[in-house]
Parts: C-alpha cells; sequence; structure tokens
C-alpha cells in the first residue's frame, strides 16, 4: 500500500526521479538555478550547530524583502505629500497591507540582526583566515548595504520617527572632518530634509542598494564555494594533513599568488573522503528550504503579532522629545550624547568622536583583522578555540558595549535624553489639547 | 559504480522531513490565521446590519444596492480620506432613519450647518477631528501615537472646561478665520470681540499686522508646546491650559513678561485661547474660504421683509 501511495506521488510530482546519487547530482550541475550549489557537501558543513545556518537566514531574509518591497512598491508614493498617506492606506485599506508592511518592516530589523550574528560566528570560529579573507572583506561590505538599506528605508513613511531619525543620522554624517558638509549634502539633496530627500533615499532603497546587495551576495555565495566550503572543513582537513606538505618553489600553484601558504592541492576539497560527505541534491537543498521556511514564518509571526511603528505625519516644526536614531544606530546617538562636553557657554559637540571615529576605526578594524590576526591556523573553522581567547575576547566585549549602549538609548532614554530606570516615571510631556 | 538510493539511519532525510512537515504546518497555520484577522473587520457586523435596518424603514429598494466594503469619502483638495463612513452608514439617511438609531448607525443632524457645508465637500474630519484613513474603531477616534487630532468628544472637551459645540468651533475658524462674526460661533465671536477690544496687535503681529513687542501670533496653533515653560501652570499641561492661565495672569505662568495681567473672567480667557489655537496653517483652498461680507451680513438681524431677489424689476 504504502509503495503504491509512493508510486502515485512520484508519477503525479515527478517527471523524473534520480535513480542514484550520481544523477541526483547531475540534477543540480545541468540546472541553472542549482548549478551554484556543490555536488557534495562535508557533513561538518551541515551542522546546525557550526554555523546555525545564518547566511542561509540572511538570504532569506533578503528574499523575503525583496518580494515584500516590491509588492509594496505597487502601493508606496515617494512624495512628501503622499508617502504618509499610502501607509496608512496600506495599514486600513489594502487587502494583506498592514501584514505586507509588518512582515518588511520585521524582516529588515531581523536581517540587520542576523547579518550581525552571522557576522559574530565567522568571528569566534576564525572562519576569515587565509582564502576565507576576501569572502569576510565582502561580508563587511553586505554588512553596510544591510545598515544603509535599513537606513534609507526607514525615512520613507516620512512619519515623525521617520524624519526626525534621519535628521538625527544625518545630523551625524555632517560631522565628519572635511567631506562632513558634502557627504549631508549628498545624502539630503540640499541643506534640510524635504522632497528631494525623500527621492533619493528612494531610488537608493528600492534600486541602488539592493542590487548591489544581491550582486554582492551573489559573489559572496561563489567565493564561498570557490573558497571549499565552509570552514566548518578545516579542522577535519587539518587533521589529515598533520605536517602541511611544502609547496615545491618551483612550481607556482595560483596564477596570482592569492592562495596564501599552502598549495592548491592541500586546500582542495578532494581531500575529504566520501563518508565526511553527502550529496547536495537533496540534503543540502531540503535543509536549505527548511532555513527559508523557518524565517518566513518567523516574520510572518512577528507581522501577525506586532504593527511596525507609525507616528504621527512628519513635521519639521515640532521635533518628538526625545528624537533617536534607528535601533542599529543608536548606539553611536548614545555615543554621541556622552561625549559631548559642556564647559560653561561651550559646547564640545560629540558628534565627531561619537559619530564619526569610533564606528569608523571600529570599520577599518574589522575590515583589516583577517590580514591582522596572528593565531595559528589550526584555529580556523572551531568555535571558541583556546588560541584566539584574547580576540575572541575583545570581540565580545565591543560587541557587549554595542548592545549595552542600544539598550540604553532604546529603553532607558527618555524625555530631554535623560535617563530613566526601568519603572521610573517619565515626565509627562505636553500636549496640544 | 553508481550508488542506489537507500536512506541510511543517519541520513539528513530522517533529521529534515519532521521539521519540514512541522513547519509547513505552522505556515499553513500562520497563512490561516491572516487570513482571518484580513477578514474579520470590526466594520463587517454594522454592514451587515445596516441594509437590514435601511429595508425596515421602506428602503428596499437601496438595501439590494448596498455593497459592503471600505467606504471612504476622499477630497483631494483638501487632503481629506475619510473613512469613518464604512461604519457611520447611516450619516446622510437623516430624512429616512430616526436619530435615536444607535451609534454608529445613527445618521448625522441635519440642518442649516450641513446644508452650507455638505458632506461631499468638507467629509468628516475637518470638523469632527480624529483619523480619516482608520478603519479600526480605536485608531479612527483616538488615532495612533503621536495623533495630534483626536476626535472631538464631550469627555475631552470637559477635560478642558468646554463643550464640544465650542471646542468644535475652534475648528470651524480654520476657514471662517476672517469672518468678523460668524452665525453660530459664538465663542469664537466672543474670542473675536475681546481682541479687538484688548487691542492685542498693539503687542502683537497676527498676518502682517501690529507691534513687536509680542511675539508674533499668525500660526500660534501651530506651535511646539513643548517649547513653552509649564513649570508654574496648575493643572493639565496643555498648550490650551498654559495659553488660559497666561491671559488671565501673565506674571504667573512668566514671571519676566512684559505682558499685563489681564485679570480677565475665566471664560473670557478660554474663548481667546480657542481663537489663538484655531490660528494654523491650513490647507483650504480659496472655494472653501467664505467672504468676509457674506458672514457680515448673516449676522445683521433679519428685516420684517425681505426684498426678494429676482423680483420682477418694474419700470
Amino acid at each position: 500500500m504504502r509503495e503504491r501511495l509512493s508510486k502515485l506521488w512520484r508519477t503525479l510530482a515527478w517527471s523524473w526521479s534520480p535513480a542514484s546519487e550520481r544523477e541526483s547530482s547531475e540534477a543540480i550541475v545541468k540546472n541553472f538555478w542549482l548549478h551554484w550549489f556543490p555536488v557534495k557537501v562535508a557533513r561538518a558543513s551541515m551542522d546546525f550547530n557550526y554555523s546555525f545556518w545564518l547566511g542561509t537566514a540572511s538570504a532569506a531574509l533578503l528574499a523575503i524583502l525583496t518580494i515584500t518591497g516590491v509588492m509594496l512598491m505597487f502601493f508606496y508614493v515617494p512624495s512628501t505629500e503622499r508617502a504618509y498617506g499610502s501607509i496608512k492606506d496600506l495599514e486600513y485599506a489594502v487587502s494583506f497591507g498592514r501584514l505586507l508592511r509588518n512582515q518588511h518592516r520585521w524582516a529588515a530589523e531581523g536581517m540587520v540582526a542576523v547579518v550581525f550574528i552571522h557576522m559574530a560566528r565567522v568571528f569566534f570560529t576564525g572562519a576569515y583566515r587565509g582564502p576565507r579573507a576576501m569572502n569576510w572583506l565582502v561580508g563587511v561590505a553586505l554588512l553596510f548595504a544591510t545598515l544603509l538599506l535599513s537606513f534609507t528605508g526607514y525615512l520613507l513613511p516620512w512619519d515623525q520617527l521617520a524624519y526626525w531619525a534621519v535628521t538625527v543620522g544625518t545630523g551625524i554624517a555632517r560631522q565628519a572632518p572635511i567631506v562632513g558638509n558634502t557627504l549631508a549634502l549628498i545624502l539630503l539633496g540640499g541643506n534640510q530634509i524635504g522632497q528631494q530627500t525623500l527621492l533619493r533615499f528612494y531610488v537608493m532603497h528600492v534600486f541602488f542598494l539592493p542590487v548591489f546587495a544581491w550582486i554582492l551576495f551573489g559573489y559572496h555565495m561563489w567565493r564561498v564555494r570557490k573558497d571549499g566550503g565552509l570552514a566548518a572543513i578545516e579542522p577535519l582537513r587539518n587533521a589529515r594533513t598533520s605536517t602541511p606538505r611544502e609547496t615545491p618553489a618551483a612550481k607556482s600553484y595560483s596564477l596570482f599568488g592569492v592562495t596564501v601558504g599552502t598549495s592548491v592541492a592541500v586546500r582542495s576539497s578532494m581531500q575529504l573522503e566520501e563518508r565526511d560527505q553527502v550529496a547536495a541534491s537533496p540534503n543540502l537543498i531540503r535543509r536549505m528550504m527548511l532555513v527559508f521556511l523557518i524565517v518566513f514564518n518567523a516574520t510572518l509571526a512577528a507581522a501577525l503579532l506586532f504593527n511596525a511603528p507609525l507616528e504621527g505625519p512628519a513635521n519639521p516644526a515640532v521635533t518628538p522629545n526625545p528624537a533617536k536614531a534607528p535601533w542599529y544606530f543608536v548606539w553611536l546617538q548614545e555615543l554621541v550624547a556622552s561625549t559631548t562636553i559642556h564647559l560653561g557657554p561651550y559646547t564640545v559637540s560629540g558628534a565627531l568622536l561619537g559619530g564619526i571615529l569610533v564606528p569608523g576605526i571600529l570599520l577599518a578594524i574589522l575590515a583589516a583583522w583577517p590580514f591582522l590576526d596572528q593565531s595559528p591556523r589550526e584555529a580556523e573553522g572551531l568555535w571558541f578555540a583556546r588560541n584566539r581567547n584574547r580576540q575572541n575576547l575583545v570581540f565580545a566585549a565591543i560587541t557587549g558595549a554595542i548592545i549595552i549602549l542600544i539598550f540604553v538609548g532604546v529603553f532607558l532614554r527618555g524625555p530631554y535624553w535623560r535617563l530613566y530606570w526601568p519603572g521610573m516615571p517619565r515626565p509627562a510631556m505636553p500636549t496640544l489639547m | 559504480m553508481e550508488q542506489p538510493l537507500k536512506p541510511s539511519p543517519d541520513s539528513y532525510e530522517a533529521r529534515d522531513f519532521g521539521w519540514l512537515v512541522a513547519m509547513s504546518l505552522l505556515f499553513f497555520g500562520l497563512v490561516a490565521i491572516g487570513f482571518w484577522r484580513e477578514y474579520r473587520t470590526e466594520w463587517g457586523p454594522y454592514q451587515h446590519e445596516f441594509p437590514e435596518i435601511l429595508g425596515h424603514y421602506g428602503k428596499g429598494e437601496e438595501a439590494r444596492k448596498f455593497i459592503p466594503g471600505i467606504k471612504q469619502i476622499w477630497i483631494p483638495q483638501i487632503a481629506v480620506t475619510d473613512r469613518c463612513i464604512t461604519c457611520h452608514l447611516g450619516y446622510d439617511w437623516s430624512a429616512i432613519l430616526p436619530p435615536s438609531l444607535a451609534q454608529p448607525l445613527t445618521p448625522h443632524p441635519a440642518g442649516d450647518l450641513i446644508a452650507k457645508h455638505p458632506f461631499e465637500k468638507f467629509g468628516c474630519t475637518p470638523c469632527h477631528g480624529g483619523q480619516g484613513w482608520a478603519t479600526t474603531v480605536n485608531a479612527a477616534h483616538i488615532g495612533g501615537p503621536g495623533w495630534i487630532d483626536p476626535m472631538l468628544t464631550p469627555a475631552l472637551a470637559a477635560s478642558q472646561g468646554l463643550t464640544m459645540d465650542q471646542m468644535m468651533q475652534m475648528r470651524c475658524n480654520f476657514c471662517h478665520r476672517h469672518d468678523e462674526a460668524t452665525p453660530g460661533m459664538d465663542v469664537i465671536n466672543r474670542g473675536k470681540t475681546l481682541l479687538r477690544k484688548r487691542k492685542c496687535i498693539l503687542c502683537h503681529s497676527i498676518e502682517g499686522r501690529g507691534g513687536n513687542t509680542g511675539p508674533e501670533l499668525t500660526y500660534e496653533g501651530d506651535s511646539n508646546p513643548e517649547l513653552y515653560d509649564f513649570s508654574r501652570v496648575a493643572g493639565q499641561k496643555t498648550f490650551f491650559n498654559w495659553n488660559v492661565q497666561h491671559l488671565m495672569h501673565a506674571s504667573r505662568i512668566t514671571p519676566t513678561t512684559q505682558m499685563p495681567d489681564y485679570n480677565m473672567p475665566i471664560d473670557d480667557a478660554r474663548a481667546l485661547t480657542l481663537l489663538i489655537l484655531s490660528w494654523r496653517r491650513q490647507s483650504f483652498p480659496p472655494e472653501y474660504i467664505p467672504a468676509p461680507s457674506e458672514a457680515a451680513a448673516a449676522m445683521q438681524p433679519t428685516p420684517a421683509t425681505t426684498p426678494s431677489a429676482n423680483a420682477p424689476e418694474h419700470h
């Protein structure tokens, strides 16, 4: 009976079914959409415990954002007069409009978080060494693109939250030395936020940044494969090649000397044996589908449970008190506020230190780290390897500090940017009537 | 050599299949909840009830023609999208439906006011406040976070020591600002009389006329309340309250002010405050602004015999 049902299902759902693993693998190579999967994938890379599949989750979020974003574009009008109303229409009159916007919003905020956690995972497993350093750089660029995408999207509803968050954000950019004013002028399309800013942010948000992110994402994926898959396989490989073979001096294995330190043979996936690997089709594809499904469900559940914030229409005359940057930038605002010093009648703005220098230096160190890291290669692909303790601790400390600053900025800052502990009454701000 | 496909005990199929099924079921569940939320509207029951009521009052033909769905009065000239009538379906049926009909189906009281301010030209929110876009009770009446124009209610008016009628007159004055006096706007009229009597423009400049001793007041209704000092204001911290107390005893609210203490009765202070708060930047096009002469004529006592405008002329 069961076999009959199984056969019926195959006749209904498949025009062809693989008779062997080899046929199954060929299905990947011959398929345009699947060809950037490997034919075989290491069991170590399949583990949830190693990568938590955070990169796939980021890709799923990017896909969800692209699809919901294109749908939102059918309703959104990027004009200062119509933008806010078109969001209200989505919330109250468009079928599933509120759900669509909610899912887009929570997927966007989720992507900032997941992309960052993905980067933290790569750091803590030391997975950016050797040829993978290039992909780490691509990843840093993708993190930057994600932040810019989120920030440009923040302005589009044209409500008080959006207007003043972007006022704060571009105000910080203005403090950059030499290029500050030009940078603000380019961002705003003028001297203050207006129609020209909205249009600029819109074009960046719906075209240039997504295209940039997708191209970079494609390269990121291709690079993962060309660098030999996840670094999870490196411990195994290191175990198999306990005494690294010297590359013959006369023979150059890489055209431009990109593969540093070892020969191509040592790094190729031929080191893995049959029992270390499984066919990518269907194992990798099935698990990817599962991750996509989990991420989609998570964003859909969030969209059903929580409404995306929307305040009153943007009003340049009335500043909300306090005006806060989006949460992923609020740690910078917190730094700016706490490094601003008042000396009698003079105020030394902290915008340069807190808004430009600190994040600039952090970003520079982040990008350069694979080339500065001196830890032994044996630590590659292992969570919290003992001989990486010091740098892992520094990374965790900086991340922890950022999280604390975000927490303080989001939850503890009240009117006039004063600190209010949980449960402390906040002064009621005067209203019109 | 080709290996036959057979699921091994440690295969990923065995590990992932259960999860896939669970997540798929969760997905269908979430989609079902999404559909349920989309179609379980707050206005649905009222739209179900309304045709029955129309039929009950002898309008069977109209009841049959009734198409359920979101209804709106859309007036792009004044940026009005009022979906209030999605629930308040009886609004223009005052000729048929009794005023005793329970809300939200109660018809809007008819009369001279509505004859001069037809729904299709003015919508709902320009007079009543509230959030016209919204199709849920809470959002429509109260607005969301940061919504500055909640719907006017007797309770809201009472919290400021006003009646709802008085509070609404502030909104009438958005268009009637340049009337010397307007029929039916007694509180605002009183404010305008006080404005002249107290000679406010000796110190304050309003629409380009007046002195420079005090602040300019042309768009005072758009002020940011946070920029005012509320530390000496008794009672509610509202801009309305600040103005009322400042008009009565300016030196108590702002000790450094040059404005004299007028010691005026609180009703006078409230009338003036309503007038001042009505001075906002408005998006009403010229055809919405009444000619001042019209209002002046309307305020004249009606003569015993009115010569008919289209009476035949005799030579």
